[in-house]
């Protein structure tokens, strides 16, 4: 579906990114984890296309990202970031029905049809948004308004999600609710699913695969268990940890250890 | 559930929208047809205007009804409606609701391209328009490159880069005038502050020309605007060519701009306050927003440019004093809210 191919990004002289494979398979959730400046969110965004790799190439379906007009991609994969700028007010139902804009037809105004309302609707109701649909944007709360740009990427019935820490600001609940969302999605309909993420327990609860990254690079991926132990966490983010599985899921168990002795 | 009647009912309420202030725009144009130096009778005019033969008009007045005030109506609508259009233009490309042609420096720019055409190719009027939408483009271009930073364009470093190109482009016309001979700078003075005394029918088609394919191009692109308000990175994730929007956006605006100010000198403001009024009013859809901007800002300009004539006539005020009268005002209270 879409895959990395020996990717690398640079910034100048700065490499963010180094030679980084990656295949999001349908029905699968990967999780990518690293410390902050690993590369994680700029490998996210060469996946989308908003930045173009300086080696390497992003396929779509076995061609060039870069192939695909703008609007097809964005029919295809859809970010859920952080970077709303509301300096306008937009209603979160105008914000979520921003999301179709890829599938409007080619009529001049291109309005939103009743599909394409309805379509808005549920993607507020799959995200507990229902009453803050008439709201304005920046009223709402920042774990609010993250539910909303997921709402939004919903709407836009891609296949893959690409997500760049999708949890942060969002309390235990809304967090559990997210990634179930995100994983019965993939599930369900076959979606794929990157999610960048800090938040290392959940990603061993809900991704199939994890990848560890530092210094734009891969340090590790295949299944949490294999890739979520002390050796490579404590290699990763210079951290001591420790391992354990959950009592319930059975899925690693990361606890950091902050204290000496 | 959130009730989609907000959506669903869009266009009819952006046409309904449109309607009233259509026929707003038409009672203004026919009030300002009659009022002046001179007043006209009402019948008289209204008589005339559709078009009968056998009114209650003299001759004198049909001149000026007909030679004077008609396209002088029609040219201040002409600018109103470029400069309100460009001016919610750039507020969406721009993310900011206080960014404005008159005030970024773009209005300058076509002035200077303006002036440089009338002073170095005299004879030759096409270059006018043709210099003053390069004028805008070059300033609209300086203004954006300027406003970039790595925060993005916020409100300060706009501002910012607009008072450098304005200051800039201010001297280079003080410099074009020192060119000209004296008789030439007062006349032109008067102009650079909104002139819409000197209606020419070619004039008007040039205006009215770029009304046309100014708008529409903002229409076709108002849906792409919308997401590029909420940045550029969204916009572009969400399937807008970002690049060929702002690209046409920029240049339909400078079009606008160009022809308004080729046409009329400088009128500020107007790119302000319309826009402003009217997302107030209906949202910040730009659908709706462009159009009724459009619209709005043709009855702000005739109803200015009305004052403008009769508040101490028979001499008369540039247009472009009475909308920074009106406009500063309301800039200075955008400020303050934030």
């Amino acid at each position: 579906m879409l895959e990395a191919q020996n990717v690398s990004i640079k910034y100048g002289e700065r490499t963010a990114v180094d030679g980084v494979s990656l295949r999001a398979e349908l029905g699968r959730v990967i999780s990518i984890l690293g410390p902050n400046g690993a590369g994680k969110s700029t490998l996210l965004r060469a996946l989308n296309g908003s930045l173009a790799p300086s080696r390497g190439e992003v396929l779509l379906d076995q061609k060039p990202l870069t192939s695909f007009a703008r609007r097809v991609v964005a029919r295809r994969i859809a970010v859920v970031a952080q970077e709303a700028d509301l300096r306008f007010p937009v209603t979160v139902f105008e914000f979520v029905l921003g999301g179709r804009y890829a599938w409007a037809n080619a009529s001049a105004w291109g309005w939103e049809s009743e599909r394409d309302i309805a379509i808005a609707q549920t993607a507020i109701a799959e995200t507990e948004m229902g009453e803050f649909a008439s709201r304005l944007m920046n009223e709402l709360s920042g774990g609010e308004r993250q539910r909303a740009v997921l709402a939004r990427a919903l709407a836009t019935e891609a296949k893959i999600f690409l997500l760049d820490e999708p949890t942060a600001n969002l309390d235990l609940a809304h967090q559990a609710t997210m990634l179930r969302l995100i994983r019965s999605r993939c599930d369900k309909d076959r979606s794929a699913a990157v999610v960048v993420t800090h938040d290392v327990n959940l990603a061993a609860e809900f991704s199939d695969q994890v990848m560890l990254m530092k210094d734009g690079r891969t340090i590790a991926f295949g299944e949490a268990r294999e890739v979520l132990t002390e050796e490579l966490l404590k290699q990763v983010f210079d951290l001591r940890v420790l391992v354990d599985a959950h009592p319930v899921s059975g899925a690693p168990r990361v606890t950091p250890v902050h204290m000496q002795g | 559930m959130a009730k989609s009647s907000h959506a669903r009912t869009a266009l009819g309420r952006t046409l309904a929208v449109c309607a009233i202030l259509f026929v707003i725009l038409v009672v203004a144009f026919l009030i300002s047809s009659m009022v002046g130096s001179q007043r006209l009778p009402i019948a008289g005019t209204l008589c005339a205007l559709t078009g009968k033969s056998d009114c209650a008009l003299t001759g004198e007045e049909r001149a000026i009804l007909f030679d004077i005030r008609i396209p002088r109506l029609l040219l201040a609508g002409a600018v109103g409606t470029c400069l309100a259009a460009a001016g919610a233009a750039y507020q969406a490309l721009l993310r900011n609701p206080l960014a404005e042609p008159y005030l970024l420096g773009i209005s300058n720019g076509a002035a200077v391209g303006t002036m440089t055409a009338l002073v170095f190719f005299t004879a030759y009027g096409w270059t006018r328009p043709v210099f003053a939408f390069a004028g805008a483009l070059v300033a609209t271009l300086a203004v954006y490159q300027l406003a970039r930073g790595r925060a993005g364009a916020t409100p300060e470093r706009l501002i910012l880069a607009g008072v450098i190109v304005t200051t800039f482009l201010s001297s280079a016309i003080v410099f074009i005038t020192t060119v000209m001979d004296a008789t030439r700078i007062r006349s032109f003075t008067f102009w650079l502050l909104g002139d819409l005394s000197g209606t020419s029918s070619s004039l008007l088609t040039v205006a009215f020309g770029a009304v046309a394919v100014g708008v529409l191009l903002l229409i076709l692109n108002a849906r792409g605007l919308n997401l590029m308000m909420l940045g550029e990175r969204d916009a572009f994730d969400l399937g807008v060519e970002v690049t060929r929007v702002r690209l046409i956006v920029f240049a339909a605006a400078s079009l606008l701009v160009g022809a308004s100010v080729a046409s009329s000198g400088s009128v500020g403001y107007v790119g302000l306050v319309v826009p402003h009024l009217v997302r107030l009013s209906f949202g910040s859809d730009n659908r709706l927003v462009i159009p009724a901007a459009a619209i709005a800002g043709a009855t702000f300009v005739i109803i200015a440019d009305t004052l403008a004539r009769t508040l101490i006539a028979p001499r008369e005020l540039p247009v472009g004093a009475i909308t920074a009268l009106i406009g500063a005002p309301l800039f200075i209270y955008l400020l303050k809210r934030g």
